[in-house]
């Protein structure tokens, strides 16, 4: 069995469903302590009771990603109970689909907080503990395919990707210069069966099949494709690896 | 627990240099895979990996002839490589996943040519073979001094080979995975 994170400290935000679950439950295979955060109690409970059964280590700490105390809260919970961080994965996000003249400023406002404010303030304050660690970490940042490409009544989301792109760039530039370094990259999935999407565009196992016949490779997005690569860019086997976007989208972008 | 390394899988590695391609065959070997010799070696295959020569000139001063064999010349063995790949592949039957390797860029405009020749080549072969099961990507090295402080190794890239060949990115097509310490985003 690979233990390509053994006993490294990585914070998953978004854990509790979806992408990050997957992700929290991945890492934790391969020898991280995992912090899951999140707002659903409940969810968050289930994925560290799933994690500490298969003999992992993880806890759940509730938390609003707009929020900095939140992330204060996060990341001295995160060092008292795992230990010192060394990785973050900025995956907690929120979606709508709405066309631009029905988007409120409050609806773009509420995306933006938690998409854009809530990636910022992941990557502030994951500087922050990593460098408390003294060494080297890695920081991944969930955008999208829509963070590279536009899509036809998703105009705040799409923004608020494109800025997720933009901030990775510039924070790995930063992060690159701290000593012991820390890696940041961005991760752009392509349509994910999620409850991100079905919660949106209904569940129906047509749908399904109607994504899959859109992608080059006619397979549906699954979370743990996700998973896979956000390990990819935390560990050392992609230590040369930062300000990249690594677009994992069964080929839909390469069009 | 499921296994994700790629087993028991069979692997061509096509160019490079000495050193690159040792790096990328042991890479390769520690996923599962058989590496064969060359391509005529394995008439079924799953994983091909083709690393382009370098091939830098300035414009000025460059011969139209020297740019065909040079520039031109990589594009043509890149062409060559995959379609005999992939019939390879195709004979097996079980889909099955390509890699280029581009040269690291040295920032003259007529190379970048070729790398992005290469790119672009990755992602129309992405997209055509997609529907069979067939992936196909590029890793993109970087050269010289980055944002990381140190150069890109063959052993960064062969572990970028590795995972975009495994089964851990079985939804990854048609995509760069850069590989440069920073240094294309200064």
């Amino acid at each position: 069995m690979s233990r390509r994170l053994a006993d490294r400290v990585i914070i998953v935000t978004g854990a509790t469903k979806g992408i990050g679950r997957e992700t929290a439950r991945l890492l934790a295979r391969e020898g991280a302590k995992v912090a899951c955060t999140g707002r659903d109690t409940a969810d968050g409970a289930s994925v560290v009771d799933e994690i500490t059964s298969n003999g992992g280590e993880a806890i759940f700490v509730r938390h609003d990603v707009a929020n900095e105390a939140d992330w204060r809260g996060v990341i001295a919970r995160t060092e008292s109970e795992l230990g010192p961080v060394r990785g973050v994965v900025n995956n907690a996000g929120a979606f709508f689909v709405k066309p631009l003249a029905d988007t409120t400023e409050g609806d773009f406002q509420g995306i933006f907080d938690v998409n854009v404010l809530g990636a910022f303030l992941g990557v502030k304050m994951g500087f922050e503990a990593i460098a408390r660690s003294g060494a080297p970490g890695a920081i991944v940042m969930m955008s999208s395919l829509m963070g590279q490409v536009g899509f036809p009544g998703a105009t705040a989301y799409c923004a608020t990707k494109g800025a997720v792109t933009g901030l990775t760039k510039t924070a790995a530039l930063e992060g690159a210069a701290m000593k012991p370094s820390i890696r940041v990259n961005s991760l752009h999935p392509g349509v994910i069966w999620t409850p991100m999407i079905t919660g949106q565009f209904g569940d129906d196992p047509a749908l399904a099949d109607a994504f899959a016949a859109d992608t080059p490779l006619k397979i549906i997005g699954l979370p743990r494709y996700m998973a896979d690569a956000i390990l990819f860019l935390l560990s050392d086997e992609s230590a040369h690896v930062t300000g990249i976007e690594l677009t994992v989208d069964g080929g839909r972008g390469a069009d | 627990m499921e296994d994700t390394a790629i087993s028991p899988f069979r692997g061509v590695v096509v160019g490079g240099s000495a050193g690159l391609c040792e790096a990328v065959r042991d890479a390769l070997g520690g996923e599962g895979v058989e590496v064969a010799g060359s391509l005529d070696e394995a008439p079924k295959l799953d994983i091909l990996v083709v690393i382009a020569a370098h091939s830098s000139m300035p414009f000025a001063g460059t011969a139209v002839e020297t740019f065909a064999t040079g520039l031109g010349g990589e594009l043509r063995t890149a062409f060559l490589a995959l379609k005999q790949g992939v019939t390879a592949i195709r004979a097996k039957g079980a889909g099955g996943a390509v890699v280029f390797v581009a040269a690291p860029s040295d920032g003259l405009r007529s190379f970048d040519a070729l790398r992005q020749g290469l790119r672009l080549l990755t992602k129309s072969a992405a997209l055509e073979l997609g529907p069979e099961g067939i992936r196909v990507n590029i890793v993109l090295p970087g050269s010289g001094g980055t944002p990381l402080g140190r150069a890109c190794t063959d052993t960064d890239i062969a572990a970028g080979v590795a995972f975009a060949v495994s089964d851990r990115a079985q939804f990854m097509t048609g995509a760069d995975l850069v590989i440069d310490g920073g240094r294309m985003v200064q």
